[in-house]
This record gives C-alpha cells, structure tokens and sequence, in this order.
C-alpha cells in the first residue's frame, strides 16, 4: 500500500496483504472479478475464510445503528413456498407403522434385505449408493443409504426402541470433522432425508454416520446434546 | 428488539434449521428480520429489491445453517454478513442505483447522532467499536461508513469523496488497520 496521502500521522503498524484483502472483502469494497476471486478464496481457503469472519465480526456491530424495518408479510410466504417439501417419506406400504412394527421384529436380517432393495433401486437409476450400519457394543440400531444421486439419505429402524421423551437424530461425521446436523429419524419408520447442500460434498466414503437421542424438534445447538446410540462408516455397496 | 436478549434463542433456532426444520427458519426470521431487512434496505434503497435479497438472504440460512458455529461467531454478526454480501452482489449485478451522491468528510452530522444511538441501542461490543471509529480521522470514518453503510466500492468512494482511486484505497487500508490495533491492542 502506498504511504503517500496520510493525513492522520504517525504510521500504524502494517497487516499482512491477506488480512487487507480479507477487510475489503468484508467491507464490501472490491467489485467485479476481484470481488469473485476473493469470494472463492473464501470458499475454499480455510484461513482466508477466517480472516474474513473476523473483520464481519468487527464491522457488523455497526449495523447496530440502522433503523430496523419489517418487510412486508409477503415476504415470508415467498420464502416458505420456496422451502423444499419436509423430508420425502416413501407412501404406500412405507408408510404403515403396523407394517414397521412387524418389520422391526425380523431386525437385522430384514433391515439388510431392504437395504439391498434400496441398493437395486440406486442401482437402477445409476447411483453409486453408501451404506453404514449404525451400531454400538455390537447392538445394531439403523442402517442407512445414501442415494448419492438423489441427495437423499434412507435411514431404516433395525433394533431400535424409541424414547418416550427423546427423538433420534442423524449426524455425519466426515474424517476428523465435527458432527454436522443430517436431520430426524424415526425409530418406527424408514426415513428419506434430503442430504442438506452443505453437506453433500461430506457425504462420502469414510465419512461417519452417528444417532442420538436428541429432545423433540432436534438438538437445540446443532451438535449432538444427548446420548449417542451408534454410529458406523459410510462405504460402497 | 433486544437482538443480544434473543441471541440464545436464535442460536437455538439456527441448530435446528440443517435438519430441515421450517419452524426453526421462521423464528429466524422473526427474530431477525426487521435488521436485515435494515440492512438490505439501506445498501439497495429500493423496496422491491430489498425484499427479493431478504428472500435471498433466508433462503441461504436455509442451505448454510450447518456452517455457524455458535462457538466462533455470534449469530447476528453471521446473518449480517450474508444479507451485506446479498445485497452488494445484487447492487453490482447492476440494475440499481447506487448511492453516489457526493459526501465530504467534514458533513458528519448523520454520525455525530448515531454516536448517541450506538451506545443507547448496543452491547458492550458495539460501543467498543464506536469508540475505535470515533478515534478514526473523519476522513477515513466517512469512507468507511460509505463502503458499509451504502456499500460502495473503492471507485465509488473515491467519486463520492472527490479523491483519486489511490487515496481512497489508502484510507480505508489505513482504516482498517487501525481500526483492527484499537479493538485488539494486544495483538502482535
């Protein structure tokens, strides 16, 4: 940077050509083809992505000082008809708790067969599935596929007997991660989830599937709050 | 609203949303909307748009809820971002006019009176950086509030300001970097 104009005296001490670029970015001030490379930067690079969360954490104290202003009801409508659907669930036969309740009882042996069913279904459609058998001590609890073409998650009840008071939730795990929010499972149904976008990438071999037992509605912090019953790793079928 | 009193609440609503939750995104937005909307409004100045961006702006928690991390940043500060880099893109996409009117360093009425503001309506956090922005030259505090407040690029504020593109862009580096020593002292 040039010291040429400076009207305020006494030279600051300098911030690495990163960390600059990284203010710009948050403040908003570069455009057009500069303004995209650094937004992939951000996407991409770690660090850089930090440096940038940063100065937004020092700057968006400022918004503070704007009037609030209620945008008009329309505006929420738009954004709920534009939500996707609640997670998909299959109909018909699927759908029957009696027929779960049944099925749960063949356990494993049944949860493996269907498990193949939904292999030749993503097999069918040219899908290249995932499956993790969801366990612990030996105790398995769910089996899930995941349909990498489609997006979506199976998540298919083995032995597992729901809590009165608690929900299963599903995590994903990816290799040294943190566990990232999947969605809600149920322990008397199979449940198709849409993968969120976020963590389609993630979603891959070697990345891990976990449940717990989380208070209805879902883990109020986004990470697991409550017991974990099992997990497993996602590998090709 | 006591965006700060929510802030438990939100952070609670926002680990709800990656499980696809609809509810969770319409506390969200609830308690949020009122600001961003703000936020967007003042950068694009032009109702419509503004309310496209807003959606924009939910839709986009909607995908990238999963990556807050409550841990590191606050949820306000997270959705402010988004809705200033919406609404920075929409206004370079370029169907809106920008705010270009010209604003010299010494008019600093509009400032003087958030000073008051600022400390009345905010947290701790907020009047610490009123503080660094006050010790600012006004010069620099004006170019500033122009990139976040209208969010004009470097050639906008050098126009607005009647200064070439250089001077501008040393402003607001020398800004930003005193800006950074006087919230963080003790940095290296």
């Amino acid at each position: 940077m040039s010291d040429a104009i400076d009207h305020s005296g006494g030279p600051p001490r300098d911030l690495p050509e990163d960390e600059l670029l990284a203010a710009e970015y948050a403040l908003g001030v570069v455009a057009g083809a500069e303004r995209e490379k650094l937004a992939r930067r951000v996407a991409v690079e770690r660090g850089f992505a930090a440096m940038v969360a940063a100065w937004e954490e020092r700057l968006a104290p400022w918004a503070g000082e704007l009037d609030e202003a209620a945008p008009p009801p329309q505006v929420w409508e738009r954004i709920a008809a534009s939500l996707p659907q609640q997670p998909a669930e299959r109909a018909g036969l699927w759908e029957s708790l009696a027929f779960w309740r049944v099925f749960a009882l063949a356990g494993v042996l049944a949860a493996a067969c269907l498990a193949v069913v939904i292999y030749l279904d993503a097999a069918r459609l040219g899908g290249e599935p995932l499956v993790a058998a969801i366990e612990a001590g030996g105790q398995r609890s769910f089996v899930a596929t995941v349909d990498v073409k489609r997006g979506t998650i199976a998540v298919l009840p083995a032995a597992f007997t729901g809590d009165a008071t608690r929900v299963p939730e599903l995590w994903l795990i990816p290799p040294g991660g943190k566990p990232l929010p999947v969605g809600l499972v149920s322990a008397s149904k199979p449940i198709v989830i849409a993968i969120p976008p976020g963590l389609i990438a993630q979603t891959a071999s070697g990345a891990t599937l976990a449940v717990s037992l989380e208070p209805p509605g879902g883990s109020p912090t986004g990470a697991p709050t409550g017991p974990v019953i099992g997990a497993g790793k996602l590998t090709a079928l | 609203m006591d965006l700060e009193a929510n802030r438990d609440l939100l952070v609670a609503a926002l680990g709800r949303v990656p499980a696809g939750d609809r509810a969770a995104l319409q506390t969200v937005y609830r308690l949020t909307s009122a600001k961003l909307f703000g936020v967007v409004l003042r950068i694009l100045d032009e109702r419509s748009e503004a309310e496209d961006v807003l959606q924009e702006v939910y839709l986009t928690v909607w995908r990238k809820a999963g990556d807050f991390d409550a841990t590191r940043a606050s949820p306000m500060t997270w959705l402010i971002a988004i809705a200033r880099n919406r609404a920075i893109d929409r206004l370079r996409a370029g169907r809106i006019t920008r705010r270009m009117e010209p604003i010299e360093a010494a008019s600093e009425i509009a400032d003087a009176a958030a000073s008051a503001e600022r400390v009345l309506a905010d947290s701790e956090t907020a009047a610490r950086l009123g503080g660094c922005l006050d010790a600012l030259a006004a010069h620099e505090r004006t170019a500033l509030r122009g990139a976040f407040f209208d969010g004009n690029t470097y050639e906008e504020l050098a126009r607005r300001m009647a200064v070439p593109l250089g001077t501008m862009k040393s402003w607001i580096r020398r800004a930003m970097i005193k800006l950074k020593a006087c919230l963080e002292p003790k940095d290296p």
